[in-house]
């Protein structure tokens, strides 16, 4: 059995170098399909025999992409821009686009008029859930997004293929579950750094796969002493919490993360698909069950209350708001956010996210200050 | 027991020595920020200032935007709770803390103890910073320090509306070409940057006293103008640049006085 | 300044114009009443289906005409900065939403004085997406804060150029006889179907008024300046199915044809250059446009934005219906789409130039100036030039960057008009 170490830096790997994972499985006669954040259906993507892999921009300041999308946009879109523009995303089939924000509504289109040699499928979800026409609505979408797929790629996907998916991603969904509980009783050894790492290496693997060492990871974890940890714990919301640069600083304050709403890791892994007798159905019915999230909308919103909860249940310190700059519906939800996580007695920190520069010194002043007010707040 | 308190800012370094955690003993300040002699030299100045010697110093604290590249320190510690504790030993009526420095400005809401409640800072942008005041003045051609004196002329302030370093740079450009006289730029300059800082202190919510820190506090106008934009009356010291490095001396008295306790409970266990 | 004010003459204000503001104020009385009679009001998405709320005879208030009124009279700094600090909101978000939510926070304040218009709280909001997604959150943190309902008809992004198909239009449709029906129940009031027809067709005759008016700039000189416009949009988003637009859409046409006939226009000075101008208007910031576009002699002699509130369909048709206005923004069209409708617009009113507002509030539209610039610089040839700004927050605009770029494209139009002859 491999060390916990030697897992998480494979996984680490991954994170860092996605691109290999892509060339390995194009090597294996793989197709892969590229999909944008936050939610596609990835399962039909698996049904078809192809890998399914997440495209979420990177640290790079975009030379070109600012001939499409204006320096106040998402940073991420303007990196998928950057390196779809350049070739970096050679050998995907095709890519994914739930348009879900204004800025992919804009990318759909800078996506069909720039990078003219890999096909976009742009999609939408019904924000109206509540109406009785949703469901319908949303079953011939994913059948159209399902058609095209097909025709692009020439692969079939059956609905006894994606059945079968939908129990992978399932499990996988259930294992990372799983990984974030294991993972607060060892928080020595999974950092702020490397719990990023088992959660986005997810979207550059097959289901599948990953689950394997996600799995042989848990016990490996489940075989070292637990770790009764002295610093500070914070949950982290919003859209991704990235580089690792940034990550270290809060295990350079000693502060440990212990749970999260990040669109990037456990959003994407808290709704399950339900049961039922229609794979099409089923992939539907999920959409219909997701909470809490800044993307989906709801006449109840109750991402507060969940956060929360996470506090409460993790028995940690406080939220840290890692706020995409430029990603307007997270800039929206921020203020009633913290307002109420602030009213229910808890701290609240917010960060800047932005893929563009490499500069953290802000961040990194904001969490030394957030941890020496908590600290002198509740020794 | 002497402690010292160095504060390495983008532009400027600041250093206090305090006595017994009570009496400030000695101050400098050097017109030069991180990554150049300024860190070693303010070190050496405040030392002359009071004619110690290293030797006597028992410990060092550093904060800053230089904090993590000055090894000549026992500790380091984050500029918002330094300036808390600075404040609160030279205003110790104060509760909402503006500090605007040169990369960023701050608003931080502090208990009477001086510990750090709450805090907020700037976008990552120049706008309602020290910077932002430097690029004015250079295109203006005056001194930052002259800013305040000039302003003080002031007969209509003007009205410079962008937030954009660029952009307002553009706006004073044509506000020259078209005559409109220097001290009403400056006047309108400095509405500008109380706008930015004022949006900031609401979002921390104001509570009284109100005091500034930071070099720009120095600057009467833009303290005026942050004093209409609040409806409220701001407290400044005249020590209020050094406030950061002051805070950095009182922690490494509280530290040495700690650290002195638990060596004596260790001598007297054995 | 003295020589300018020579040259231009000051006319007296059209009677259309008085008509609008007439029409505006009594709008918000009227709404102010109803609230003051303990009756319902709503705040509404500026490309609802207005048609439902006329029917039942609720008035309805539109926060983006609103904080555009605010902002236009220089109140939305204010506003701004209390968003902003007090409440919060990050500067990137729409100034529009700033503006309102700002405000909204200050109404709940009794001795609030407020600017005029004068808007009161909602009982209930009317949420359409058209738009852009931003409308969804805006109106969600309303319906959150305010603790009022809202009745949310949710529109799909056109991202082809094909219709939309059958069961898109089926579920936009769904959601308007749903919404017919909650509002039917929150209102009390019974539905009236006759009503509903009739204010379909009242509203297709005032569309296709206001279409007519916008074509007849055309004409050589233009009859309006093609700033006027932006002023006489508020009839159609605020009273698209009232008589009373009816009324002012012929008077206005009258004056207009009037001006065709004298050769006269309702721009100043002599027009050297006829532009298209792309996106919202700088509202607090139009006074420089205009005052810029002026003393290069340039007129913007239409704009993609009168286009929005363009919205066909056959009365009676709920599917028609659902379909028109799941298209009508032109934040629901694709990039080719716009780039197709505005180079066909350039080319029919004859523009030598295109201006386009980077507004920094309407991310969707911007998306379409940068996407769109090359193909519509293939359809027509014409040199294109973009600028920084802010449908609400004048801290976007640089005077300066404004006048440097017009200048700049003002000159090429010049050399290109030359070359033309030579």
């Amino acid at each position: 059995m491999r060390s916990v170490n030697a897992i998480i830096q494979e996984l680490d790997r991954i994170v860092s170098h996605p691109r290999v994972m892509l060339e390995k499985y194009l090597g294996k006669g793989k197709k892969v399909v590229g999909c944008f954040p936050i939610y596609i259906p990835e399962e039909l993507v698996h049904a078809g025999g192809m890998i399914p892999m997440g495209i979420w921009g990177g640290q790079v300041s975009p030379a070109i992409a600012g001939k499409y999308s204006p320096t106040f946009t998402c940073s991420i879109m303007r990196s998928c821009m950057e390196f779809g523009l350049t070739g970096k995303y050679q050998g995907l089939s095709c890519v994914l686009l739930s348009v879900l924000c204004d800025t992919f509504r804009g990318t759909s289109q800078s996506w069909r008029i720039g990078v003219k040699d890999i096909p976009i499928i742009p999609f939408i979800q019904p924000q109206n859930r509540e109406s009785k026409a949703a469901k319908e609505y949303l079953i011939a979408e994913y059948r159209s997004v399902r058609n095209r797929l097909e025709e692009i790629t020439g692969c079939k996907i059956t609905d006894h293929a994606l059945s079968k998916s939908i129990e992978v991603y399932n499990r996988h969904n259930q294992t990372m579950r799983e990984f974030a509980e294991v993972a607060n009783e060892h928080l020595d050894v999974v950092s702020a750094k490397n719990r990023h790492a088992v959660m986005k290496s997810s979207h550059f693997m097959e289901k599948a796969e990953h689950t394997g060492i996600v799995q042989e990871l848990i016990a490996g974890l489940k075989a070292l002493p637990v770790c009764e940890w002295k610093g500070k714990k914070v949950i982290l919301t919003g859209i991704t919490a990235e580089p690792n640069e940034l990550l270290d600083i809060f295990t350079a304050n000693k502060i440990a993360v212990v749970g999260d709403d990040l669109a990037q890791e456990s959003r994407q892994f808290r709704t399950d698909i339900p049961d039922g007798d229609n794979p099409m159905e089923r992939l539907t019915d999920q959409w219909f069950l997701r909470k809490g999230c800044s993307l989906v909308f709801e006449s109840h919103r109750c991402r507060g209350d969940m956060l929360i909860n996470q506090l409460k249940e993790n028995n940690a310190d406080g939220i840290v708001v890692c706020l995409m700059k430029f990603c307007d519906i997270e800039e929206y939800e921020y203020p009633i956010i913290a307002q109420q996580i602030e009213d229910a007695g808890y701290p609240t920190l917010c960060i800047e996210i932005d893929q563009s520069t490499q500069d953290n010194e802000q961040s990194r002043t904001k969490i030394q200050s957030f941890t020496e007010m908590i600290n002198d707040r509740r020794p | 027991m002497f402690t010292v308190g160095i504060d390495i800012g983008s532009t400027t370094c600041k250093s206090v020595i305090i006595n017994d955690g009570s009496i400030i003993v000695g101050r400098a300040i050097v017109p030069f920020g991180t990554g150049t002699i300024g860190p070693k030299r303010v070190y050496q100045s405040v030392l002359d200032s009071c004619g110690l010697s290293r030797d006597d110093i028992e410990r060092t604290l550093v904060t800053g935007y230089g904090r993590f590249t000055f090894d000549d320190a026992d500790n380091q510690k984050s500029e918002m709770s330094c300036h808390a504790k600075g404040v609160n030993f030279i205003i110790p009526s104060a509760r909402t803390i503006i500090d605007i420095g040169g990369q960023d400005a701050k608003a931080l809401r502090i208990n009477p103890n001086g510990m750090l409640e709450d805090f907020v800072m700037n976008d990552k942008c120049a706008a309602g910073t020290g910077k932002f005041l430097d690029v004015m003045a250079g295109i203006l051609n005056v001194k930052v320090a002259d800013l305040g004196i000039i302003s003080e002329h002031s007969q209509v302030e003007v009205s410079i509306s962008n937030t954009c370093t660029v952009f307002a740079e553009s706006e004073v450009i044509s506000k020259l070409s078209m005559n409109v006289a220097i001290e009403d730029i400056i006047a309108g300059i400095h509405r500008s940057v109380a706008k930015k800082v004022a949006a900031l202190v609401y979002r921390n919510g104001i509570v009284k006293d109100v005091a500034m820190s930071g070099g720009v506090a120095l600057n009467k106008g833009v303290v005026g103008a942050m004093r209409k934009e609040l409806k409220t009356d701001i407290l400044v010291h005249e020590d209020c640049q050094l406030a950061g490095a002051l805070g950095a001396a009182l922690f490494a008295w509280e530290e040495a006085v700690k650290a002195n306790r638990c060596s004596q409970t260790q001598k007297n266990n054995e | 300044m003295s020589e300018e004010s020579k040259r231009i003459t000051q006319r007296p204000v059209p009677l259309s114009r008085i008509m609008v503001n007439e029409q505006t104020a009594k709008v918000y009385e009227d709404a102010l009443e109803t609230k003051k009679r303990g009756e319902r009001i709503a705040w509404s998405t500026a490309i609802y289906v207005q048609e439902i709320c006329e029917t039942l005879g609720v008035p309805v208030l539109y926060p983006e005409n609103h904080s555009a009124a605010l902002a236009a009279k220089h109140y939305g700094e204010d506003l701004i900065q209390y968003a902003e600090g007090n409440m919060r909101y990050p500067m990137n978000i729409c100034s529009y939403a700033r503006i309102n939510f700002a405000f909204a926070d200050k109404l709940k304040d009794p001795n609030y004085e407020w600017p005029s218009p004068a808007m009161p709280l909602p009982d209930l909001l009317l949420l359409a997406n058209n738009s852009c997604v931003q409308l969804t959150k805006w109106y969600q943190n309303l319906s959150d804060t305010l603790g009022v309902p809202a009745f949310f008809i949710d529109m799909l992004y056109n991202f082809t150029e094909e219709k939309a198909s059958a069961y898109k239009v089926k579920y936009i449709r769904t959601q308007i006889e749903e919404a017919i029906t909650a509002l039917e129940a929150f209102i009390g009031r019974k539905f009236d179907w006759d009503k509903f027809s009739e204010i379909q067709k009242r509203s297709a005759l005032n569309n296709k008024l206001f279409k007519e008016i916008i074509a007849l700039n055309v004409h050589k000189p233009a009859p309006l300046n093609g700033f006027d416009l932006f002023n006489y949009m508020a009839p159609m988003v605020i009273c698209r199915g009232k008589e009373s637009t009816t009324d002012i859409l012929l008077q206005l046409k009258k004056e207009v044809e009037e001006n065709i006939k004298n050769n006269t226009s309702t721009y100043p000075v002599d027009q050297e250059h006829r532009v298209f101008w792309e996106g919202i208007a700088c509202w607090p910031c139009m006074r420089h446009n205009l005052k810029t576009l002026r003393n290069l002699g340039i007129n913007a002699v239409t704009n993609g934005y009168v286009t929005a509130w363009d919205i066909n369909y056959e009365p009676t048709n709920l599917d028609g219906m659902a379909a028109a206005y799941n298209f009508a923004s032109t934040n629901s069209k694709s990039t080719p789409t716009v780039a197709r409708l505005r180079s066909d617009l350039i080319k029919k009113f004859g523009c030598k130039g295109m201006i386009c507002h980077v507004n920094k509030s309407c991310k969707v539209m911007d998306f379409h100036v940068f996407g769109g610039r090359d193909l519509i610089q293939k359809y027509t040839g014409v040199p294109i030039v973009n600028f920084d700004g802010d449908q609400g927050d004048s801290r976007s605009y640089s005077e300066a960057q404004f006048e440097t770029r017009i200048q700049g494209l003002a000159e090429i139009m010049k050399q290109n008009k030359e070359g033309n002859h030579a």
